[in-house]
């Protein structure tokens, strides 16, 4: 049974870090407000038959999909309720911006039994906010915690940033210690990554260590970023949350589990413009452009980007369950990979996992292959490992 | 006969870097209709990448152009290039050797530069007619009479009727072509007397073999003349001989004072040597040439591909450019670190860089280069003499009786003022001084004895930045001395890496093993891992350093929608990781091979 994402593809201001594919509101973008709905129809129809069992979970992401107008949510809503099944007590969450929250909205999530809501708060201080272009205050964080509880919403999530520009360690634990005093069921806690394309990255560069991007507005070096985490994890750790995954905390049996199928290597549906699936071995991607989206949909076509459908070949498969999975705390199973690849394992990246050995990088316990957690913030060197080398 | 030599002129062209040789030579080209404007694009400037972009001559060029002076008479004026580099000291000889003048170009704005010096005084020598020309007299910070000047006081020659030139404009150029014609004596030499040809240059063609580019001084060669070059004994039956337009076109005979090339089926250029004399077997002369001299390798390094799988290739490679280049020698060689790779030699430290880029940029590899050392003759207890080119073949210490370095006669000459500060350098560099004289008013000339491996090390630099870059340097191999060498080898993470081991003598070991480890420290990417480096003088170890390990490599975010994306990352940051070495767990960049080069005393 796949999962479910929905991709809502505008906010009401893009943030100055973020590389994914969303419109800010202006009078321009609204008018696509009413393509992407119809699109959305047309695409939903069309997929109805990659879940004849229904789906897993949902995830409605963005974007921000609380930055919808309430009728155009309630239409968004009604069209995944109408096209799909789900399973029972299937986890559905929506991510929301602080600043866009009210009462009706987050009611009218409530009750097409939106039951899990992640809370993009990035920090508790309005000058680190002000510096990435949040367009919410603290106080506004504070404010949307307050109603979702409110309004009985008992499975949130908090997003954190670090590494912003102008953070310190201390303003670091300020947020973490607010966000905890919220007993959250979950939390992401995210390194500032500096993307192509974003304000920030024109800001800074790829030079995270650069003098001249360490002032009191510039970025902590990658030394203070790895305090910040290490801080986190065992901070979080104390107060009863799992580090389940490289970003992700949670209490237990409050686990993501819509995201934990993507690091599971479960089969997934997106749509939407930007919406990624992944069915079988066949991962394709949507156009990143409500109007060509709604054009193809319109025309009877797939809505796909340029790239169209990518076969995943098998080596890539595995490269990639090993990647995702080892992100996890509890690592890759290697009766599933036998069960979905037809090898062992071992046959594959013994050598790997031989090289790394005297290093104590990895850990089998059981049926499962994980990374020591000490690895955790330097995987890539050990993830790199099992992709292919082509440039 | 003896008329039509007459109207012969062999001249070369001598500038400093930049100072427009290749412009004006492509300007006289042009002027005398050698060439439309439209094959200048495409024969003459489409010589080796590298030369044009590093603004150096590598390979030697010739020419010969045809022109008709003010006095009615049509003139064959053969234009010899030279490279403009003391690894290339020889070669430059020979081809001053090959003519009768010279063209010294020097940059109105500029002013006389350390480079052309060497190569003025080797015409000199040579007992050429010299020519100065000052070029680039379009620019508006042009000062032609202080660079005349400068002329005057430092080379002692008279420049009162210097051409003032533009190369790039056009300006100067008849003037230039006329004054070869009336300054630069016609080339003297008897046709009929026994054949000898002087070999300037040579090339490896794939149809017709190893070509002689020859200066002929006395007699005549044609096709099916068998000629015998004098060093060597060996004969060969001239299969063509011609002249450069700068095409090489095929003419019926080469004859005294003429400038053209020879082909005679020969295989290697080995035999076709710079600087030997090709006489003619049935009718030898009785002398060779003065100054053939073999050329011998003095500069030797490890060249290892980064895949190992390239090998092959890059043995292959080796080979096609030593067809063409008789002084590159190697030999495969076998490092614990590295794998398998070549032992090179070179002539010295730009031909080894030289080689080095062609073969990554015209044969594709990417390649390790160990920091080059000299051969050291090492007389162990049995009372034998080992030649060792690459340090990690020393023998262990309680083995070794004594240990020769090769030296070299070194003559420098400077501007008076910066003879304090060259003292003090060859001092450093452990060299023994054996002469000091004043060639003009302001210019002095230091000879020096030094140890080949100092010059290795930095010595260009050091002499660059200690005289403002007014020195040159010229030197010749001047034997072996025993000397108290020691080598120092490097452990990365423990393990010995035997590529980085390097001899050095015990007065500076300390430093340079502490150097080397703190330049390490700075070119070795932190890892996941601590890195400990230290280098060690048998079981001792000197020092010690350590670089930490990384601590923020990760992807903070992975989900659904850019999985493939992540994964490209990684696949792209793990091909970049290629251009590294890895040894052990540790993964070590090519620049940390040469690293010993790049700390100071």
């Amino acid at each position: 049974m796949p999962s479910l994402y929905v991709h809502v593809p505008f906010c009401i201001q893009k943030c100055d870090y973020c590389a994914f594919y969303s419109h800010g509101l202006t009078d321009y973008s609204k008018e696509l407000i009413p393509l992407y709905l119809e699109g959305l129809e047309m695409e939903m129809a069309n997929h109805q038959k990659d879940a004849p069992q229904g789906v897993s979970s949902l995830f409605i992401g963005g974007g921000t999909p609380t930055a919808l107008p309430l009728e155009n949510l309630d239409h968004l809503l009604k069209l995944i309720i109408r096209n799909f099944s789900f399973a029972e007590r299937a986890e559905k969450t929506t991510e929301g911006n602080p600043g866009t929250l009210t009462r009706e909205k987050l009611i009218l999530l409530r009750e097409y039994g939106i039951n899990r809501f992640s809370l993009g708060v990035q920090a508790f201080d309005d000058n680190l906010l002000r510096n990435v272009g949040r367009i919410h205050s603290a106080q506004q964080a504070r404010d949307g915690v307050q109603l979702l509880r409110t309004l009985g919403f008992a499975n949130i999530n908090l997003d954190l940033m670090f590494g912003l520009p102008g953070q310190s360690m201390s303003l670091w634990k300020k947020s973490v210690e607010e966000a905890l005093s919220y007993r959250p069921e979950h939390l992401s806690l995210y390194g500032l990554m500096l993307e192509e394309g974003t304000p920030l990255y024109d800001r800074f560069g790829e030079g995270l260590d650069g003098a001249e991007s360490t002032g009191a507005q510039g970025l902590p070096d990658d030394d203070v970023q790895a305090d910040m985490q290490e801080w986190a994890v065992e901070h979080l750790e104390k107060a009863g949350y799992l580090h389940y995954e490289t970003s992700n905390f949670a209490l237990p049996g409050f686990e993501c589990r819509h995201n934990l199928g993507y690091w599971r290597g479960e089969e997934y549906l997106g749509l939407g413009p930007g919406g990624v699936s992944c069915l079988k071995r066949i991962r394709q991607k949507n156009v990143e452009n409500v109007r060509a989206y709604w054009a193809s949909l319109h025309e009877g076509k797939e809505p796909l980007d340029e790239e169209g459908k990518e076969m995943l070949s098998l080596e890539d498969c595995m490269a990639e369950r090993m990647i995702l999975g080892l992100r996890l705390r509890e690592g890759v199973s290697f009766t599933k990979f036998r069960e979905d690849f037809g090898v062992d394992l071992r046959n594959i990246y013994g050598d790997v996992l031989e090289r790394y050995r005297n290093r104590d990088c990895f850990v089998i316990r059981g049926d499962r292959l994980s990374l020591n957690e000490k690895y955790a913030f330097v995987a890539n060197g050990i993830l790199r490992e099992f992709v292919r080398g082509a440039g | 006969m003896a008329q039509a030599s007459q109207r012969i002129r062999n001249f070369s062209i001598i500038a400093h870097i930049d100072h427009g040789k290749s412009t004006l030579a492509d300007r006289l080209i042009e002027y005398t209709g050698a060439l439309s404007k439209r094959e200048m694009e495409e024969q003459v400037l489409d010589s080796m990448d590298l030369e044009r972009e590093r603004g150096i001559t590598i390979k030697l060029q010739a020419v010969r152009l045809s022109y008709q002076a003010k006095d009615g008479e049509v003139y064959e004026l053969n234009l010899i290039d030279t490279p403009g580099h003391v690894d290339f000291t020889y070669e430059v000889s020979r081809s001053l050797a090959a003519c009768e003048g010279a063209l010294l170009v020097v940059d109105a704005v500029q002013g006389i530069e350390a480079q052309t010096l060497a190569n003025v005084y080797l015409a000199l020598e040579n007992n050429l007619e010299i020519i100065p020309v000052i070029n680039k007299i379009d620019l508006p910070s042009a000062e032609p009479e202080r660079v005349q000047q400068e002329i005057e006081d430092v080379i002692g020659l008279d420049a009162s009727d210097a051409i003032l030139a533009s190369a790039k404009v056009g300006t100067g150029v008849e003037e230039i072509l006329e004054r070869i014609v009336t300054m630069v004596p016609p080339p003297q030499g008897d046709d009929d007397a026994p054949l000898k040809a002087l070999i300037f240059d040579s090339k490896f063609d794939a149809y017709k073999g190893a070509i002689s580019y020859v200066r002929v001084v006395e007699g005549r060669v044609a096709k099916g003349t068998t000629m015998k070059m004098m060093s060597t004994g060996k004969e060969f039956e001239v299969t063509e001989v011609g002249v450069f337009t700068p095409a090489m076109k095929i003419v019926e005979e080469l004859k005294a004072g003429q400038v053209g090339f020879i082909a005679a089926s020969i295989k290697n250029v080995k035999d076709t040597q710079v600087g030997d004399t090709i006489t003619d077997a049935e009718r030898p002369a009785a002398e060779p040439l003065p100054g053939y001299r073999k050329s011998t390798p003095m500069v030797f390094c490890g060249l290892y591909p980064v895949e190992t799988n390239d090998y092959n290739r890059l043995r292959d490679s080796l080979e096609k450019l030593h067809l063409n280049d008789a002084s590159l020698v190697f030999e495969p060689e076998t490092s614990a670190a590295l794998g398998f790779g070549f032992r090179c030699g070179f002539l010295g430290l730009l031909h080894m860089e030289i080689i080095q880029e062609r073969l990554e940029r015209e044969y594709d590899l990417n390649l390790i280069t160990t920091a080059p050392s000299v051969i050291y003759k090492v007389k162990n207890i049995l009372g034998e003499v080992l030649d060792i080119d690459n340090p990690a073949n020393l023998p262990p210490v309680d083995q070794i009786e004594t240990i020769a370095e090769p030296v070299v006669k070194a003559t420098i000459l400077v501007p008076a003022d910066f003879v304090g500060p060259i003292m003090e350098l060859n001092q450093e560099k452990r060299g023994t001084y054996l002469a000091m004289d004043y060639v003009s008013k302001s210019r002095v000339r230091l000879v020096y004895e030094l140890p080949l491996s100092e010059i290795v090390f930095d010595y260009f630099d050091e002499l660059k930045s200690r005289t403002k870059g007014y020195a040159s340097l010229d030197y010749e191999l001047a034997g072996y001395k025993e000397s108290d060498l020691v080598k120092i080898d490097v452990l990365l993470n423990g393990e010995l890496v035997d590529a980085l081991s390097f001899i050095v003598h015990r007065s500076k070991s300390y430093n340079r093993g502490r150097k080397l480890v703190e330049k390490l420290q700075g070119i070795i990417p932190r890892q996941m891992f601590e890195i400990p480096i230290q280098s060690v003088i048998g079981n001792r170890v000197i020092a010690r350093e350590t670089v930490r390990a990384m601590r923020k490599d990760v992807l903070a975010k992975c989900y659904g929608g850019d999985i493939s994306r992540k994964r490209k990352l990684l696949e792209k940051q793990k091909a970049g990781k290629k251009r590294m070495k890895q040894v052990g767990n540790v993964e070590i960049p090519q620049d940390a091979f040469m690293a010993v080069l790049k700390i100071e005393d």
